[in-house]
């Protein structure tokens, strides 16, 4: 079985995010670049499918995501039989990372996807920047797959795979989606693994990424980012302020006011 | 002949084969011959298994290791530095053996080599071992063996009697199932007893000789063998009967010296050797610069990834359980003892290569742990159980107290290798490593952020990125990014300023420095953090650094050179001493009573232990020491990563035990250099509910209650923490 795992770098959000001077996205410059953590989850249950039985996984990223490198060689070193490195054949000779939309980014997924299919392709179900969830669906749409989203395990089963789905307040409930098939990982079965730095310092040496250029299938929808707000207090926060002690003083207040501890 | 007793003593001797006869001796020298055959045996066996080991760069250590270190192995000092008195008996015990030994080579030479040879030779017998040399010999060899018993007497009422509980060698864990070390403590009554028996039929057979000899003038210098023979002769035995029963007691003892040389290399007796040769090739900097992995692969995953002085400590073990006592995890509960570690790593080793033991070993119903068999069994998590390794706060005092020189924490660090290559940890230890991997500090905060405490400081510190400075202060991560600590790194900071003390920071380009992150085995991480801070510092312009960390003194000062980065690094108490005992800080007394906790880091690993002293004696503290502290301190817990992992385990954690301990001595300041140690013992004292009578506090807080500014005279403010 041949399970490709599409993941994504997104901002560190212990960085102090700012917007660029036209308020359309955010400052890259400065911003350290980490896996996106739904990815993360996505290529730990793609590798516990590996362990229970000999599939083969091959991590994907875009070119045009920064520190891509480094999260391809990591998950070589967590034990990716392959890592790919996905450049934009329509614009080819753009150079430096860019920020891409979802809809462009299933686009060129789908191409890569269509040059070298996969039975069964799982991605994070969300991201950071990709809060409602589009890519996994947008990718199986234009794949035309099968697709289940929220996946909390996902089980070989001859041609097809059981896929737990979960809902809310955490009902889940068993699905069995035949292969090929796209699915959004919510959790893995598993914390993600560890990957020593040392062996992802071997992955980088031995440079095991394949770069292949890809057309995109479908062009993305045309939606234009017109304005990026700053996270706003709501109106029921109340900011409190002082040192460290201070602060926790006041906590303790609160909770004893309202009745939450006693003494 | 020449000499004091060449008028008295023109041709006394006696003949080694007294009562032998041919027959006798023939059957004598067979049983020699296969004595001693079984002990070249077991001592190949054991060489074989030492080379089965890598090299481990020792050489150099045991040439420069052989006049003081020799001297060492003699005095026994290592093994009375804990215990005296048992100390002064291993001494005797030690030299008994030695002269029984020399006595019996001497003889050997006489009998079978100068005799023979001479009679070969000249034609006639010759022989050195009559008159004065006799004497002599007698002389020493009766009352050093008299001593030799009397301490090994002493030796069994205190493992028999007295029964010091390490001794009773209890596991730090008991493993499901159960087991038993009765074999262990039947191996040193073995050995005990052994020599005890052996000592005691060679008086009987020296009294028996005596009397037999008609108490002849001479042996009054066998003092101990003479008054055997008066008591014997009291108790009615004629000369007649002595020399019969000499006759029978002689094989006796004669079989008895000679199993035991066979025993040697079978036992708890192979400790003589293999001590003397560990003692000189013990390093104590392999702990404070750990090792390089075994090329390859990280980890140790077979006993070839072994060095073979870490397979020489495994079976340098004497089991004394003097790291069993200290050790801060045994003592929270962990289930970590050095000692339990070695004796099944040893036992597993040993087993596993074809060693052949008698008695000493640990018994299981199943094939667990030290029994562990077959293919795939992991040393780091099958042999020595992951929540063992991960429990090491790597305080490095069973390294210290151990009499033999036996190195655990190396060894411990080289086992984690494995357990991080194959992601074996604790969440937040994974956690943590990951927050270094990618921002370089622990807590996950933004590298920008790490010198934001600064900007509360109404002074701007020099960047030594861009301006030269005297000093580079190395701040840390826990100094820096902690809520509770940057306050301490501020004050520090004005102390400093106002001492006109020129120092500046390499600001967010400072990496945590990476001694913890060694520690706890991710090796690959720690070059990745040291490479990025040498290169920083490389660019940076300073004379020498100082740190807040005593954690991070030990990377710059011990790990770093290794990767050629050599600076003068001090602490920051170090250069606080100075300042304030040159004038350049202004205080008055503070006339506190309070105790003060050696970091480990700091005391055990570097020896500094006298600069917070001398800043607590030049700001009229009275220090009240806890029973536990210089080199001899005792961990807060936090060291080797430990401070990353989950401690709820923990019965009582190495904090709350050392807070108790400070409550004993009246004091009402527990005072501390170490921002880890803040955080530390701040919850302990909390936890334990001390927190009203002892207030925790950085030394840098005293100081600045000392001192007097112009610009803002007297108290600078309470604790912060």
């Amino acid at each position: 079985m041949r399970i490709v795992v599409p993941v994504k770098s997104v901002p560190d959000l212990v960085e102090e995010i700012e917007l660029t001077a036209d308020e359309t996205g955010i400052d890259r410059e400065y911003l350290t670049f980490v896996l996106s953590e739904w990815d993360a989850q996505a290529l730990e249950e793609a590798l516990l499918l590996k362990d229970a039985g000999g599939a083969q996984v091959v991590a994907v990223g875009l070119a045009d995501d920064p520190e891509i490198d480094q999260i391809l060689y990591t998950a070589l070193a967590k034990g990716a039989d392959a890592a790919v490195k996905i450049a934009d054949a329509s614009v080819a000779g753009l150079s430096g990372p860019r920020v891409i939309r979802t809809a462009d980014r299933a686009a060129l997924l789908a191409g890569y996807l269509a040059d070298q299919p996969a039975d069964l392709v799982v991605t994070g179900v969300q991201a950071a920047d990709d809060l409602d969830g589009q890519l996994p669906a947008t990718l199986a749409a234009l794949l035309d797959l099968p697709h289940v989203s929220v996946a909390v395990s996902v089980v070989a089963a001859g041609g097809s795979v059981t896929v737990r789905q979960e809902f809310a307040a955490g009902r889940s409930h068993e699905l069995q989606v035949q292969l090929p098939a796209v699915i959004g990982v919510q959790s893995a079965r598993q914390a993600p693994r560890y990957a020593p730095i040392t062996r992802i310092r071997q992955a980088q040496q031995a440079g095991g990424l394949t770069e292949v250029a890809v057309s995109p299938r479908a062009a993305g929808a045309g939606l234009v980012v017109r304005r990026m707000h700053r996270p706003e207090a709501g109106g029921h926060a109340e900011m409190l302020t002082g040192s460290a002690g201070n602060v926790a003083d006041q906590i303790v207040g609160l909770l004893r006011a309202r009745g939450l501890v006693k003494g | 002949m020449t000499g004091p007793f060449s008028l008295i003593a023109t041709d006394v001797t006696r003949p080694v084969f007294e009562g032998i006869g041919p027959v006798g001796r023939a059957i004598f020298y067979a049983v020699a011959a296969v004595s001693t055959v079984v002990f070249v045996w077991g001592v190949w066996l054991r060489v074989r298994k030492y080379r089965m080991g890598r090299a481990a760069q020792r050489w150099p250590t045991i040439r420069a290791a052989l006049g003081s270190r020799l001297r060492t192995v003699g005095s026994g000092a290592s093994v009375a530095k804990g215990n005296f008195a048992t100390g002064v008996a291993h001494f005797l015990i030690f030299w008994g053996f030695t002269v029984a030994f020399l006595a019996t080579v001497i003889l050997t030479i006489d009998t079978d080599v100068v005799r023979k040879a001479s009679r070969l030779i000249v034609g006639h017998q010759d022989s050195f071992f009559h008159g004065t040399f006799f004497i002599v010999f007698t002389f020493v060899v009766d009352t050093m063996g008299f001593a030799f018993l009397l301490a090994l007497i002493y030796m069994a009422v205190r493992r028999g009697v007295r029964k010091p509980w390490p001794l009773g060698y209890g596991r730090a864990d008991v493993p499901a199932g159960g087991y038993s070390r009765k074999r262990l403590v039947e191996g040193d009554w073995l050995f005990l007893g052994l020599l005890i028996v052996i000592l005691v039929t060679a008086y009987l057979l020296t009294g028996l000789r005596i009397l037999g000899q008609h108490m002849v003038w001479f042996t009054v210098f066998s003092p101990f063998g003479r008054a055997v023979a008066e008591v014997l002769s009291g108790l009615g035995m004629t000369p007649a009967q002595a020399v019969t029963v000499h006759g029978v007691v002689w094989w006796v003892h004669a079989a008895l010296a000679l199993s035991f040389v066979a025993y040697i290399p079978y036992s708890k007796a192979m400790h003589m050797p293999v001590d003397a040769v560990n003692l000189l090739a013990t390093d104590r900097s392999a702990t404070l610069s750990l090792p390089a992995p075994a090329a390859g692969h990280p980890g140790y995953q077979e006993i070839s990834d072994f060095t073979w002085k870490e397979l020489l400590d495994l079976d340098a073990c004497t089991k004394c359980g003097r790291c069993h006592e200290v050790c801060p995890a045994r003592t929270a509960g962990a289930p970590l003892s050095p000692r339990d570690l070695i004796l099944d790593l040893r036992q597993w080793v040993d087993t596993s290569t074809g060693g052949i033991t008698l008695l000493d070993r640990e018994q299981r119903p199943g094939r667990t742990g030290p029994l562990a068999e077959g293919k795939g069994v992991r040393i780091a998590g099958d042999v020595i159980e992951a929540a063992t390794l991960w429990s090491c706060t790597t305080c490095m005092h069973c390294v210290d107290v151990c009499p033999v020189g036996i190195e655990h924490v190396p060894t411990i660090v080289q086992l984690r290798r494995s357990l991080v290559d194959e992601g074996t940890m604790d969440s937040t230890l994974q956690q943590a490593l990951q927050n270094l991997a990618t921002q370089g500090n622990s807590f996950g905060k933004s590298a920008r952020m790490r010198a934001r405490w600064t900007r509360e400081l109404d002074f701007e510190i020099p960047d030594a990125r861009k301006q030269p400075v005297k000093y580079l202060w190395f701040v840390g991560d826990f100094a820096s990014f902690d809520e509770r600590l940057q306050e301490s790194s501020r004050i520090l900071a004005r102390i400093l300023r106002d001492a006109g003390v020129d120092f500046g920071l390499l600001y967010e380009a400072e990496r945590n420095a990476g001694n913890d992150v060694r520690r706890t085995g991710e090796e690959g991480l720690f070059e990745m953090l040291a490479e990025h801070n040498i290169e920083v510092l490389r660019g940076a312009q300073f004379e020498e650094i100082f740190t807040t960390d005593p954690h991070t003194l030990n990377a710059l000062r011990n790990e770093y050179p290794r990767l050629g980065a050599s600076y003068k690094v001090w602490h920051y108490t170090e250069l606080l001493a100075q300042l304030l005992e040159n004038g350049e800080i202004d205080v008055r007394p503070l006339g506190y009573r309070v105790t003060f906790h050696d970091p480990c880091y700091l005391a055990r690993y570097n020896g500094v232990l006298d600069a917070p002293r001398r800043i607590l004696r030049a700001l009229g503290c009275e220090l009240v020491e806890m029973p536990r502290h210089g080199a001899d301190t005792f961990c807060c817990g936090a060291g080797g990563g430990r401070i990353w992992m989950d401690d709820g385990f923990l019965t009582e954690r190495p904090s709350e035990s050392r807070i108790t301990e400070a409550l004993q001595l009246d004091v009402g300041q527990f005072v501390v250099a170490c921002p880890k140690d803040v955080t530390m013992f701040f919850d302990a004292a909390k936890t334990t509910r001390a927190d009203d009578r002892l207030a925790v506090r950085d030394i840098t807080l005293l100081i600045d209650e000392a001192m007097t500014r112009p610009a803002e005279p007297g108290m600078a403010g309470e604790p912060t923490v």
